[in-house]
């Protein structure tokens, strides 16, 4: 269980002596060397590098048009009048451009998205802070007390990262229509709460793992009791982390699609995801407003993307190579 | 007090996050569990104990073993595909020049849409008559490779994979990317001091010094693949003639549109305990990773 430490920065800094300028003067001896032993070749090796290198970018680019062929469609799209899509330019950027699929989608008459994407932010706002704050209180408890099984409940919880949710799916179902829950948006909160403890927990535990004791035994020695330690002085510091989980928390509950799926049904609680999947019933021909209801739909989750792009990747990282 | 009970404190922070995820997230496995024992049908009080019957008519079910199949050909391609291309990408991206940000950032783009999302839009690509992918085929004069990638039932399992791959990609850059920024540099320059052209200290010093990372790629791409069934749904839900049904699918067709909720339990257990194998295969294979660079 190790591995699930808190992670130590680069390890190559520690292993590999300490001092940036020390190991720059090591690799400018060895490029010394190596510039030496090869002399003449130099300028050949110079010419076929450069060659190499535009051709690695060469054939990059080429992947990345290929990848990035169904967001452009997407968006070209979703900007197209009816009449210009029917006419069969998909592929083509669009004519003149239009917001006629936005408003329609939009439209409480129509696609009515407006009514899921505010139930869609009136359940991952509060489902993303609860399961931060859950695993804050556990990932406090994990990261800096000593007690019995603590390792074993720690194991116990960072498991549930790994359960697939069809496990849960039936039972969850019934509970729901037992406590009167079923196709309310407290149902999805809840369980995306709980679910989302255990990276949470990991997560915060990790981080809280590095916080110096001594702060702690500083803040006692002050008279302070347990709690205004962890309300004071720990929980300010947790602010990076709390931005990582914020972003994680935030996109992956957005997206989900299986929990509101069986959890509600009527259009009052249905959330974006469910109603953009219902839209390409209702428009099955109609290209121009799937593609504006999905562009719409990703927006929050492309704004997280563009400006906190470092969070969001430090999180999937630290979930996936701590996990 | 607080000397005599040390667990107090900690006991006190935990109390409320083990509630909620006891109450929500263990209590239903367990049920789960318990369900895939009787013959409950999703409404009404009316349950009885059936001992193993559910798991005796799975294993002769037709339309399991086919999910079965298809779970293995979706894992085996999952572990394959976007793993390479993934670490592929990662390693020609690894270095600080500018425009490998802007190439980076593109090519994980697709972690932040919703399965829903990135299906509706394949589902146009896949279009037999106005689809990207058949308009190409037939640019270049493939006509006939040109079909209906979704209703053709030898290559709708393929074609979905495609979309769910292009999400996983991204994934797996980003993870290669993190392995990749703590291989020694000073490793690599000596390697190359002592004359390893590039593929040599490729093969020879960095793939295996990104044991670790590939090792949580697989772990995680194995788990995600199990479990995946949003994009399925979206694109085919299973078909045609449940071409594309894996186990997750099959799962839930069985319980929510047959309303078969104990034998669907009994396809949730198997699903969980395939997750549990691959959960152990890592903490083993990630443990061993430990012992040789740690």
């Amino acid at each position: 269980m190790n591995r699930l430490e808190a992670p130590t920065p680069n390890p190559s800094r520690h292993l590999y002596g300490g001092h940036p300028k020390m190991r720059e003067g090591l690799n400018s001896r060895y490029t010394a060397i190596f510039s030496q032993r090869r002399g003449d070749q130099t300028t050949r090796t110079n010419w076929s590098r450069l060659l190499g290198t535009a051709l690695l970018y060469f054939i990059l680019t080429i992947l990345l048009v290929l990848f990035m062929v169904p967001v452009y469609g997407a968006i070209v799209t979703a900007f197209k009048s009816q009449a210009e899509v029917a006419a069969g330019g998909y592929w083509t950027p669009p004519a003149s451009v239009t917001s006629a699929n936005f408003d329609r989608v939009l439209d409480p008459e129509d696609g009515n998205l407006g009514l899921y994407l505010q139930n869609s932010l009136l359940l991952t706002i509060p489902a993303s802070i609860f399961s931060i704050a859950l695993g804050t209180l556990a990932g406090y408890a994990l990261g800096k007390y000593r007690f019995r099984f603590d390792g074993l409940l720690f194991i116990f919880i960072v498991a549930g990262m790994f359960l697939p949710p069809q496990i849960a799916l039936i039972p969850v179902f019934r509970m729901m229509n037992d406590i009167g829950l079923y196709d309310t948006l407290w149902a999805v909160i809840i369980i995306h709460t709980a679910f989302g403890i255990p990276i949470c927990t990991l997560v915060m535990r990790n981080f809280f793992q590095v916080v110096p004791n001594a702060l702690r035994e500083a803040a006692l020695i002050d008279g302070a009791n347990e709690y205004s330690i962890f309300f004071r002085i720990m929980l300010p510091l947790t602010l990076p982390a709390l931005a990582v989980l914020a972003t994680l928390q935030f996109t992956w509950i957005w997206n989900d699609f299986l929990w509101p799926f069986i959890l509600t049904q009527r259009a009052e609680s249905r959330t974006v995801m469910v109603g953009i999947l219902n839209l390409t019933g209702q428009y099955s021909v109609d290209w121009g407003g799937q593609a504006a209801a999905s562009l719409i739909g990703s927006l929050p989750t492309l704004i997280i993307f563009v400006f906190f792009q470092r969070y969001f990747i430090r999180g999937l990282t630290l979930g996936a190579v701590k996990g | 007090m607080l000397r005599r009970h040390p667990w107090l404190v900690p006991a006190s922070f935990l109390a409320l996050p083990l509630l909620v995820y006891g109450a929500f997230v263990i209590l239903p496995t367990l049920n789960s569990l318990y369900y895939s024992f009787t013959d409950w049908v999703g409404y009404g009080a009316d349950i009885s104990f059936i001992g193993t019957a559910n798991f005796e008519k799975i294993f002769t079910d037709r339309l399991f073993s086919n999910a079965i199949k298809n779970t293995a050909i979706w894992l085996l391609l999952a572990m394959t595909a976007p793993t390479l291309l993934g670490l592929s990408l990662a390693l020609a991206l690894q270095g600080k020049r500018r425009i490998n940000t802007l190439y980076k950032s593109l090519f994980y783009l697709p972690i932040c849409l919703s399965p829903i999302i990135i299906g509706i839009i394949w589902v146009w690509l896949y279009s037999p008559k106005l689809g990207i992918v058949n308009i190409f085929l037939r640019g270049i004069g493939l006509d006939q490779l040109a079909t209906a990638w979704l209703a053709n039932p030898n290559t709708a399992l393929y074609a979905v994979f495609v979309a769910w791959a292009w999400q996983q990609t991204g994934l797996n850059m980003v993870i290669f990317l993190a392995g990749l920024t703590s291989v020694p540099t000073p490793l690599v320059e000596a390697a190359k001091v002592d004359g390893a052209n590039y593929w040599q200290t490729l093969l020879k010093v960095i793939i295996p010094m990104l044991r670790p990372a590939t090792v949580v790629v697989l772990a995680l791409t194995a788990i995600s693949a199990l479990k995946s069934f949003e994009i399925i749904w979206v694109m085919t839900m299973g078909g045609p003639f449940n071409r594309s049904d894996t186990l997750a699918v099959f799962m839930y067709s069985e319980s929510f549109r047959k309303f078969k909720m104990g034998y669907g339990s009994s396809a949730a257990v198997i699903l969980f305990l395939m997750t549990l194998v691959i959960i152990v295969l890592y903490f083993r294979f990630a443990a061993a990773a430990e012992e040789l660079y740690e």
